[in-house]
């Protein structure tokens, strides 16, 4: 029998967090055009517009909606030969993984909640076992699937090559992933997830204790999503698309959006073992619960802040842009004016939010019925400030994520394998034993 | 003969590995501040809002001069065509109907995908009626056949756009330019 | 200017020779040749305006100066009409400064008021002025702005340009054929000799005198004469030049092939001049025994028949066909013939003529082959024509094709199928014609859509005349060769000869193989080659003409 209380509501209102990765996908597209190609000395997409008032250009965010509507409009075709079921299944397979992983990661900190039989606590995780991080383990392995099917599939020699390697390269680098987290979950004594954050809160970030965990745990993050500089999967000016280059169209849209998902889903990983996760900085998620009105108004200040900001760079730009003598002046000012507004009052309401968050948000324990909990709005408050946390974090991530792979050059197939055997996996289990002795050490 | 060029040995850091990595990210790092914050210093022209700068020299589609009467000043003398390396002009001559000039292009085509714009047919003419003085880089058609651009569309260019360009450079009765020349002829 | 002169002394290939020293060495040339032709046959070329070895030698362009001894020491004389002397003393503008400037002088008055019309001039690239002056002139001019040059021409032409400058009489309408530039002669007085002394009818002059001088017609009259475009050839600038050429293609872009005049017996040489697969005039050749530098005005004209009326693919009735469709039903008609009459033609050359033949062969008793033509003969003229109508009537005979087409006309109901090459029937005789229309079978090969293609029953394009290569044999009894010019309307076209040896599984693959077939039906074609027939043609020995 089930119980339509709150503590079951509260479960199935935590499937929309799932979504979040997909939701990060446009951000991360964007951050990933402007970023390159700033990087490189360049704008990046800023023509792209909507044909109102003269054309709103957003500075280039507006692309992907057009980008979308193509790869939804363009030609689906299945080449000759390619078996036409695991053809089509194929890109569905990362996608459905980027799906599942987000139910294994703690996205707010447990809550105490009042249910129809007495207190319940609801984890911030979706799937709350003790296993956690094993799940997630194994399904980013079952995305290795959707490569190697869509290689072997498309009935093409470049297909092929780029799909064994990667599934290879994916394969070698699971190994020192999992090795490299092992010393985390050797100090928190814990595989679930929530603990792993809540020992960061109460002790420090994972990166101060696990310092080569970390380096070697992004690393093979780098190898599990096939990003550079150890995409010579896709391998863009050698064989092509490497394992997609017989897919067009929202087919391709599907593993392209899954290997931006699968970063997002790497970025909370990594944040969740390492950087402590949902946990803002110096608080744990009492004290949030206890400050909600003073961190919740200087979250609002933060970004009305950062709204000002952006108003005060477009109206630098569109001085320095009307100063050049070019052919759309008059859009373009009529375009930048509504952007300073609107980031202008955006900017200083959210300092008036927050000002009215600090003074008057005053949360105290008790509240409804007798139980000594907090009540629902503060949980659900912090819920939120912790979920935006961990969306920054996220965020924070995939920009390191940008920031690298238009750094680094990439790796030959040989190297990558010889690092991944030779060298990863031996540093990894050095880490793992010098942690083991210094843990006993410490502990007795 | 194998020459051993030595090469300069990695230094422990680099070896390392990943100090060099560091480095590397700060340089992005530096380029990707300097087109956030200061983006006008990036070297990008916003082609085409901002005019490309063609110097006056260039030689640019093809323009036939034309008489103070509109007709052109080409007499099909062939001498372009002739000059010309990549054999893409065609001239069909005819009479003038000024008797005084007797020879006149009925059919002066050019192929624009074929000409190789050296300006040997410029420099060729006898009366200056060719000239490639237009800037009109952008050349654009959608099938090979429009590419072929005849007498009207050599012709089809305002005085207007050439303020400080002689439209007469023959010197007429007296050495008199333009508008002079004009006067003498007794065409306004 | 004077009105007798003489015809220049040309060099005889066996003459007697004279020893003389041209530029310090000695040499022999041809006894009493003009000078310019002696010169000549050493390798020496001298610039020459008036000049021509077909005219009477005027002397009044005075470019061709040498430096001759005389009784006064080394001094200029004009070498065309300076004959050679044993042991005499030239000095050319190898060795002779006075020469040089001699030349340069003369170029320079030649050019000061001559207008600037190259652009517009029909002459520029095969212009003595313009020749003359890259090889003897070279100078820069000493004509000043501003001033201009003197007009040129009757005075009643004088007009001011649009620039105020003086001009000149400009494209006047002499006549029919010929426009003339008062402005561009160099009063050579080449027209006047031409049309005195070889034409035999004087319909210009030079009128006026000095520095006004000018060429006009007689007033009141033309210039009309079935020889008249010749006046354009000898002209060495563009003042005279052919209404049917003016402004068509500039003679840079033109391909010469040789080859022979379809119109008349006497095979005047010429060219046809082609560009771009077309053919944009006729020149002559020169061939001192056959028809010197002239050649008549509808040989001229005979290029425009080339492009218009063709046929270039089959009819069946009224339905055109493909070229192989048709040639496959002509050969199917042919083998399959009863009695079939060839209809041979002096208007092809020796090599269909012997195709004909040789089907005939093949065909054994079943065939016959008619020959001679209806067109009227008529007298020679003894400038370029020989008055009979029909190129090839002479090889003809030698094949021996016999003169029977009234005898085709009294036995045509015996025949199945009429095979007619190259022959116009119905347009030169069609009531004699008429008669042949009781064959029920009748086969035209023929280049154009004529009569006798409306009349026929099938069709099969051929290529004409300027577009095959082969030989005629001339009313001298001279074979000449004709080149094949590209100027074919469709690729498919093949000549009679090809035709017809497909038709008759002849197995004949080049005009050689048809070459040597004639060869085998006329003794006095043994030993000859294409090569060896040479451009100027071969007299056949024991041939009567």
């Amino acid at each position: 029998m089930i119980d339509f209380d709150l503590p079951f509501l509260l479960a199935i209102a935590k499937f929309a967090l799932v979504f979040i990765p997909l939701c990060l996908i446009p951000i991360c597209i964007f951050m990933e055009r402007k970023g390159a190609s700033l990087m490189q000395d360049r704008y990046g997409p800023n023509r792209a517009n909507i044909p109102l008032l003269g054309g709103i250009r957003l500075f280039g965010f507006v692309q992907n909606l057009p980008d979308g509507i193509k790869l939804f409009t363009k030609e689906n075709f299945i080449p000759r030969g390619a078996h036409t079921f695991w053809y089509l299944l194929a890109p569905m397979i990362p996608l459905a993984v980027a799906l599942l992983t987000p139910s294994v990661i703690p996205w707010f900190g447990p809550m105490v909640v009042e249910g129809s039989r007495g207190l319940a606590t609801v984890s911030g995780q979706i799937l709350d076992a003790d296993s956690g991080v094993l799940v997630l383990f194994a399904l980013s392995g079952l995305s290795i699937y959707g490569v190697v099917l869509g290689a072997w599939a498309s009935n093409s020699k470049y297909a092929l090559l780029g799909g064994m390697r990667a599934s290879a390269q994916m394969i070698s680098y699971e190994v020192s992933m999992g090795l490299s987290a092992a010393g985390i979950f050797l100090i928190v004594g814990s595989f679930s997830l929530t603990q792993i954050v809540e020992w960061q809160a109460a002790h420090t970030w994972g990166i101060v204790v696990q310092p080569v965990g970390f380096v070697l745990f992004l690393t093979s993050l780098f190898a599990e999503t096939g990003r550079a500089p150890f995409d010579m999967a896709e391998g863009e000016s050698e064989i092509v698309a490497g394992y997609f280059v017989e897919y067009s169209a929202i087919r391709f849209g599907l593993f392209y959006m899954g290997e931006y998902a699968h970063i997002a889903i790497a970025g909370a990983l990594l944040s969740t073992l390492f950087l402590g996760g949902y946990q803002i900085p110096f608080m744990d998620t009492e004290a949030v619960r206890a400050n909600l009105g003073f961190v919740s108004g200087a979250i609002v200040a933060a970004v009305g802040l950062s709204c000002l900001g952006i108003a005060y760079m477009v109206r630098r730009w569109a001085r320095i842009y009307s100063r050049m003598q070019t052919t759309d002046a008059v859009d373009r000012k009529r375009e930048y004016n509504i952007l300073n507004g609107a980031f202008s009052v955006i900017g200083l309401g959210l300092l008036a939010v927050a000002a009215a968050l600090m003074v008057l948000v005053h949360p105290a324990k008790g509240g409804l019925g007798a139980a000594d909990i907090w009540p629902l709005w503060v949980n659900l408050g912090t819920a939120a400030v912790q979920v935006g946390t961990l969306v920054v974090k996220i965020l924070a991530i995939c920009w390191i994520f940008v920031w690298v792979r238009w750094t680094l050059p990439r790796f030959r197939y040989d190297q990558v394998m010889a690092l991944g055997w030779k060298i990863m996996l031996n540093i990894a289990l050095v880490n793992l034993l010098v942690t083991a002795v210094v843990a006993k050490l410490v502990k007795g | 003969m194998a020459r051993t060029v030595p090469r300069p040995e990695m230094t422990l850091a680099e070896k390392a590995y990943v100090p060099e990595i560091v480095k590397g990210l700060k340089v992005t790092m530096g380029h990707f501040l300097r087109g956030l914050f200061t983006p006008e210093t990036l070297p990008v022209q916003s082609y085409p809002e901002t005019p490309s700068v063609i110097p006056r020299n260039y030689r640019a589609k093809h323009r036939l001069m034309k008489r103070p009467d509109g007709e052109p000043r080409c007499v099909a003398c062939m001498m372009c065509s002739t000059a010309c390396p990549a054999n893409c002009i065609t001239i069909q001559a005819g009479e003038s109907a000024d008797d005084r000039i007797e020879k006149k292009p009925v059919k002066f085509e050019i192929d624009l995908l074929v000409c190789v714009f050296c300006g040997l047919c410029a420099e060729a003419c006898p009366v200056d009626a060719i000239r490639m003085d237009t800037r009109i880089v952008a050349l654009a058609a959608d099938s090979r056949e429009k590419f072929k651009v005849g007498l009207k569309d050599l012709m089809s260019w305002e005085p207007k756009d050439y303020p400080d360009n002689d439209t007469q450079s023959q010197k007429a009765p007296g050495g008199l330019l333009n508008a002079e020349a004009k006067k003498q002829w007794g065409i306004s | 200017m004077s009105n007798s002169y003489h015809m220049p002394v040309l060099p005889k290939p066996d003459g007697k020779k004279v020893t003389i020293n041209v530029d310090g060495r000695d040499v022999e040339v041809p006894e009493g040749t003009n000078l310019v032709e002696a010169l000549k046959t050493i390798g020496i070329a001298t610039p020459h305006f008036c000049y021509h070895p077909d005219l009477p030698v005027a002397g009044n362009c005075r470019q061709c100066m040498v430096e001759t001894d005389g009784p006064r020491g080394m001094g200029l004389a004009i070498a065309c009409y300076t004959p050679v002397r044993a042991g005499m003393k030239v000095a050319t503008d190898h060795s002779s400064e006075k020469v040089k400037t001699a030349r340069k002088a003369v170029m320079e008055f030649q050019l000061a008021n001559h207008p600037l019309d190259c652009p517009i001039c029909d002459k520029a690239g095969e212009c003595s002025l313009q020749d003359n002056y890259m090889s003897a002139g070279g100078q820069t001019s000493r004509m000043r702005e501003g001033i201009g040059k003197q007009y040129k021409g009757s005075p009643e032409n004088r007009h001011q340009d649009s620039k105020g400058q003086d001009r000149g009489g400009k494209h006047l309408d002499l006549g029919p054929t010929v426009i003339l530039d008062q402005e561009r002669c160099i009063l050579c007085d080449r027209c006047v000799r031409f049309m005195r002394d070889v034409a035999g009818s004087e319909q210009l002059y030079i009128a006026g005198r000095g520095d006004h001088a000018f060429l006009s017609t007689f007033p009141g009259s033309e210039l009309s004469h079935e020889y008249d475009l010749n006046v354009t050839d000898v002209c060495p600038v563009g003042a005279l030049t052919g209404k049917h050429f003016r402004f068509h293609q500039r003679v840079w872009n033109l391909v010469s092939t040789q080859t022979i005049d379809p119109t008349d017996s006497l095979g005047a040489n010429i060219t046809v001049d082609h560009y771009d697969g077309q053919a944009w005039r006729i020149m002559p050749r020169r061939n001192p025994d056959v028809n010197k530098s002239w050649i008549h005005n509808d040989t001229r004209l005979a290029y425009q028949k080339l492009s218009e009326n063709r046929l270039a693919a089959g009819l069946f009735g009224k339905n055109e066909i493909p070229l192989s469709q048709a040639t496959s039903r002509l050969g199917e008609l042919v083998r399959g013939a009863r009695k079939l009459a060839l209809v041979a033609s002096g208007h092809l050359t020796l090599e269909d003529n012997a195709a004909i033949l040789a089907l005939a062969q093949f065909l054994g008793s079943r065939a016959e082959v008619f020959g001679g033509s209806w067109l009227p003969v008529g007298k020679p003229d003894n400038i370029a024509r020989s008055g009979d109508p029909v190129p090839n009537r002479l090889g003809q005979k030698l094949l021996g094709i016999a003169d029977n087409l009234d005898e085709l006309v009294r036995r045509a109901k015996e025949f199945d199928v009429l095979v007619v090459v190259g022959h116009d029937l119905w347009k030169i005789a069609p009531s004699k014609a008429k008669a042949l229309e009781a064959i029920p079978e009748r086969i035209v090969l023929s280049a154009w859509h004529d009569d006798s293609v409306a009349k026929a029953t099938l069709s099969v394009g051929i290529r004409s005349w300027a577009e095959v290569r082969g030989t005629m044999v001339n009313c001298q009894g001279r074979v000449q060769m004709m080149q094949a010019a590209p100027i074919l309307p469709s690729p498919d076209l093949e000549p009679a000869w090809q035709i017809l040896s497909s038709a008759g599984r002849l197995g004949w693959t080049s005009e050689l193989d048809a070459f040597r077939f004639a060869q085998g039906r006329i003794p006095a074609l043994a030993g000859l080659t294409y090569r060896n027939i040479g451009p100027m043609g071969r007299i056949l020995e024991g041939v009567v003409a």
